[in-house]
């Protein structure tokens, strides 16, 4: 479903992202573990273009992408976008729009469909995640374990292949994260093929198929939870998670 | 102090009875007072929604010259803008078949520049996540300033927008020098008639208040539209 080949992302002076690889395949789910500033947000948002790495090839879906050449040309931006949904950490509801308008605006724009047939679907989506009955309110008067909620269904409804999560409860109250972390494991049980960066360790045992650890713009290990988060090969994993046990 | 009061001659200083008998020739100046105004309202917002997307465009055959046109007006005065509209442009043997259409060209250009700069300082303080949660759903650009960052912008662009419409409003007095025949006008006209310059400014002063007044109405009425989405506070 996703193949990463030699990506390489660089800002400014500081190659963020030095050589990339790895594969998820169809159903799975990877998490992506790593210390503060290796890159785990950056790989993310090259996966869904928000970025435009400077070197090596990604697939998503049938649509491969090579960005050692020429400019990255709109066609190919949206073609590969198209295979995926983002997550993101603080949200980013539209504001002036309710929870039902949030999640059908892109539908509706971006792909011409029927808003009738776009609300039932959206209630349908609504009711999944729990928040049917916040279905008419602004963003502003959610908390945030709803606001991600929605967001969540807000990236569905565009149906992808692969959806991406950059830390999803990192901006949540404590007694909120439970909420989400369910509506993405639920996403897990019916197949959805997703890649998460979580500091979440026990989520992440049991939710993923595998496990990415990320340091220094590399990925250094990965492997089946059990063997990256519980007994890892490499020196850095276990200072890292040495660290976060602490 | 009432000495000075007493000794004033109230009738020079405002004549009811003129006021009231001029009303007419004024209101008819009012017309053409509000039809330069409420068109370089619109034309000045669309020309600066397109100068503001110049001006943040990262390639320079937009933004230099959006960027020289917004110097420019903001540097010249509106009336030495107006005069060469009128008086100077017929010689590159273009002519406006009224001076009414160069008020409003001419105000509308001008005032297109702070209206830019409005609406550029109000997209910028929309929050980039916007722009980006958008572009993850496949939205465009155009798709995204329309839909989801132009009516958040709106709000937050409200208040300095009114100001530059009060000013648009005002600003067509200036349009009575280049021969419009605006409310200004008319009130001159009666002036030099009538030698009672006092009533005739006096009343042409309060009906561009009471304009205003109903554009500050208009104001607080989309001020508390567009404010419902935020519950909290
Ligand atoms: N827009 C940018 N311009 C310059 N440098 C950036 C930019 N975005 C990120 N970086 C740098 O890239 C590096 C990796 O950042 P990234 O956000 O991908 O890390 P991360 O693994 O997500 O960290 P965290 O766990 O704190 O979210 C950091 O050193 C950061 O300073
Ligand atoms: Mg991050």
């Amino acid at each position: 479903m996703i193949t990463v080949e030699k990506l390489k992302k660089v800002y400014d002076d500081t190659t963020v992202l030095k050589s990339i690889d790895f594969t998820v395949k169809k159903g799975e789910v990877v998490c992506l573990v790593g210390p503060s500033g290796s890159g785990k947000t950056t790989l993310l948002r090259c996966l869904n273009l928000l970025e435009v790495p400077e070197e090596g090839t990604v697939t998503i879906g049938k649509k491969t992408v090579d960005f050692g050449g020429k400019k990255l040309s709109k066609k190919d931006t949206n073609e590969l976008r198209a295979y995926s949904g983002m997550v993101f950490q603080g949200f980013h509801l539209f504001p002036h729009k309710t929870v039902i308008e949030n999640i059908i605006e892109a539908p509706l724009v971006v792909q011409g469909r029927d808003k009738k047939e776009l609300v039932a679907e959206g209630e349908e989506l609504l009711q999944k995640v729990g928040m049917l009955e916040h279905k008419d309110k602004y963003p502003d008067a959610l908390s945030g374990g709803q606001q991600q909620r929605a967001a969540i269904a807000r990236a569905l409804m565009m149906k992808p292949e692969v959806m991406l999560f950059d830390e999803p409860t990192s901006a949540l109250d404590p007694q909120t994260v439970g909420e989400v972390l369910r509506v993405i494991e639920d996403l897990a049980k019916e197949g959805q093929t997703m890649v998460i960066v979580t500091h979440e360790m026990n989520f992440a045992r049991r939710v993923s198929n595998q496990v990415l650890f990320m340091d220094g713009g590399y990925i250094v290990e990965k492997g089946e939870p059990e063997d990256v988060l519980v007994s890892p090969k490499e020196k850095r994993t276990r200072e890292f998670l040495q660290l976060i046990k602490e | 102090m009432i000495d000075w009061f007493r000794q004033i001659q109230w009738e020079h200083l405002f004549d009811p009875e003129l006021a009231w008998n001029s009303l007419p020739l004024l209101l008819q100046g009012l017309q053409i007072t509000l039809l330069i105004a409420l068109s370089s309202m619109a034309f000045s917002l669309v020309l600066g929604l397109f100068l503001a997307v110049g001006r943040m465009s990262k390639r320079w055959y937009f933004y230099l010259p959006a960027r020289m046109y917004i110097s420019f007006m903001r540097g010249t005065p509106l009336l030495v803008f107006l005069f060469i509209l009128y008086y100077g442009i017929p010689v590159l043997g273009i002519q406006f078949n009224s001076a009414i259409v160069a008020a409003i060209v001419g105000i509308s250009m001008n005032f297109a520049a702070y209206s830019a700069e409005v609406i550029r300082s109000a997209i910028m303080s929309v929050p980039r996540g916007q722009w980006e949660s958008a572009a993850s759903l496949q939205m465009t650009y155009w798709q995204t300033l329309r839909r989801i960052v132009i009516p958040q912008a709106t709000r937050i662009a409200l208040p300095p927008t009114t100001n530059i419409f009060l000013d648009i409003v005002k600003g067509t007095s200036l349009a009575s020098v280049i021969t419009v025949h605006e409310l200004l006008y008319s009130a001159r006209l009666v002036a030099g008639q009538t030698f009672d310059s006092m009533t005739m400014y006096i009343t042409a002063a309060l009906i561009y208040w009471g304009v205003c007044i109903v554009i500050g109405y208009f104001q607080e009425r989309l001020e508390v539209r567009y404010n419902r989405y935020l519950t909290k506070r």
